[in-house]
């Protein structure tokens, strides 16, 4: 295009800047909302006792050398033998995490609160940004960029020949829902209910599987080489009262 | 654990408070942050801004946390009234308040009302059965009424769900060392060691009980271990140096019949006698003969 489309500042007062106002708007008020809706977990006493468990046995594997060869083994043993070691895992006994959040309503129920705080307003904003403002060239950045970016820049508008640096209003709003992330953490602390990569850490992480990293503390426990390092030490104190006395 | 920086603010806030130069509140803060106890002086300057409403009143919602902290300094000043009036306050405040139900338990610890404080603990424990505050206050009240059989069993089911926990592991060695079962007590000072392997006051601890159950092996492993103090000490640990010479001529004696091919280190006692001259001789001049008199003893003396 030759000549540049000129913009109207009443959509930059009218839209461009009421848009993303909404936005944070709205996400400091999800975050406010789910903070209201958050039911305290009581932590399950079989969870918290294997993740002391994974403590207990790291601490061994990396203190290993520490401690007499004696002690190591049977703490190994303890740890690690087939019929009841802490860190042994029968075979089919672990909980499929999908049927046990069937069994434990208040653990869907908890799922269903956080998306419908997310999912809600999403839907609303985008119906009204789509209702209104459809179809607008809203700004332009100052820069040019190839004809890839117009999928992600030019949302709503079907016309090929309209530069791509010309930003639609419906792309103005995705880019503000996913670019907001940075404000709110400065505005609502780190730990914000809006911060939508930790959500989806949360679901993959919901899979979690702990006898899984328990099996693999049991292997790399088995693996561990004593070698104690204390008759070393009796040099290195020798060393070190040469070092005082002289 | 305290670092040394925050230390030195500590003490230089308290000149200060103590002085009557101000900052109270920052000084409390400290103290509850860092953990440290100081009883005496969170009950007097805690009250003082407790008892002065427009004080009390700009610190907004954190009057609350300074209600509990002046709770617990009371009743370890035995200021059972205080205390009382406090937690009063905080039970108008929150009601149904776990953490309320908490601070009540241990006022009827604090006055020696065992029975109704274990009743109040164990239904909060029914609410919650993971709370460890609870757990460890159990433990106590056992150690405090002189049920330590009671404590070490209450420990142990602790320990059992909470096994990272190293101060409770700390806790049972010295219970276990008190009774002296020395055994089970090596055992936890093995898991201090495993967890903060370069505490020097683990390994001298450990050395000492392994000292104590004697036999060729520990005593060796002792000597291994007091080494291992004197290492990470940079020499300054004098019980660790009398350990090494108490180790090596007890190792004499009991090996003078065997082979003597595996005698390691032979100059470690040596040395160590020769440090421990010197510290006297810096010190302590005066006891030193004691100390001469008693290295001859050991045979250990160059």
């Amino acid at each position: 295009m030759a000549e540049d489309l000129v913009l109207d500042t009443a959509i930059r007062d009218w839209v461009l800047i009421p848009l993303s106002v909404v936005m944070v708007l709205i996400g400091i008020l999800r975050h406010f909302v789910s903070k209201l809706m958050r039911s305290s977990q009581v932590p399950d006493a079989k969870i918290v006792k294997e993740g002391q468990l994974i403590v207990r046995a790291r601490n061994l594997r990396s203190g290993a050398n520490f401690i007499p060869p004696r002690s190591f083994r049977a703490r190994r043993f303890y740890f690690s033998n087939e019929e009841n070691g802490l860190l042994h895992v029968p075979k089919g006994q672990a909980p499929n995490p999908q049927a046990q959040m069937f069994s434990d309503p208040n653990m869907a129920m908890d799922m269903m609160k956080k998306n419908l705080s997310m999912i809600i307003p999403q839907t609303l904003t985008f119906a009204w940004v789509n209702f209104f403002f459809s179809g607008f060239v809203a700004a332009k950045i100052p820069f040019p960029l190839t004809q890839r970016f117009r999928s992600m820049l030019q949302n709503g508008i079907d016309l090929s020949t309209v530069d791509v640096s010309y930003v639609s209003s419906r792309s103005w709003y995705f880019l503000n829902l996913f670019g907001l992330r940075g404000l709110f953490s400065l505005i609502l602390g780190e730990d914000n209910a809006t911060d939508d990569t930790q959500r989806m850490m949360q679901m993959s992480g919901f899979g979690f599987d702990p006898t899984k990293s328990l099996g693999a503390e049991k292997d790399s426990l088995d693996i561990v080489q004593h070698d104690w390092a204390l008759p070393k030490f009796e040099q290195r104190a020798e060393a070190v009262l040469r070092k005082v006395l002289s | 654990m305290v670092s040394k920086t925050e230390e030195t603010q500590l003490s230089n806030l308290e000149t200060q408070v103590d002085n009557g130069g101000g900052g109270a509140w920052e000084y409390l803060s400290l103290v509850r942050k860092l953990k440290v106890r100081r009883s005496d002086r969170v009950l007097k300057h805690g009250l003082s801004i407790l008892n002065d409403p427009k004080k009390r009143s700009s610190l907004g919602p954190d009057e609350w946390t300074l209600y509990e902290q002046v709770a617990v300094a009371a009743m370890d000043c035995q200021s059972l009234d205080v205390a009382k009036d406090c937690i009063k306050v905080l039970q108008k405040k929150f009601p149904e308040s776990k953490r309320v139900g908490r601070l009540e338990g241990m006022l009827l610890e604090a006055k020696g009302a065992w029975t109704e404080a274990e009743k109040a603990y164990s239904s909060l424990l029914e609410d919650n059965p993971l709370d460890q505050v609870i757990h460890k206050r159990r433990v106590a009240m056992a150690k405090a009424q002189g049920n330590v059989s009671v404590a070490i069993e209450w420990l142990n089911k602790y320990l059992e769900i909470f096994m990272a926990d190293h101060d409770s592991w700390r806790e049972l060695a010295e219970i276990y060392v008190s009774l002296q079962m020395y055994k089970q007590a090596a055992f936890c000072y093995e898991e201090l060691i495993l967890s903060q392997p370069m505490v020097p006051l683990y390994h001298l601890a450990y050395a000492d009980v392994l000292y104590t159950l004697g036999g060729l092996e520990n005593l060796q492993n002792a000597k291994k271990y007091y080494a291992s103090t004197i290492d990470l000490t940079g020499g300054k640990n004098t019980r660790a140096l009398f350990g090494i010479c108490l180790c090596s001529s007890a190792i004499g004696q009991i090996a003078k019949g065997r082979n003597k091919d595996d005698k390691e280190s032979p100059e470690l006692q040596s040395l160590a006698a020769t440090a421990l001259e010197r510290e006297y001789k810096q010190k302590a001049s005066d006891k030193l003969s004691l100390l001469t008199a008693a290295l001859k003893g050991l045979k250990v003396s160059s």
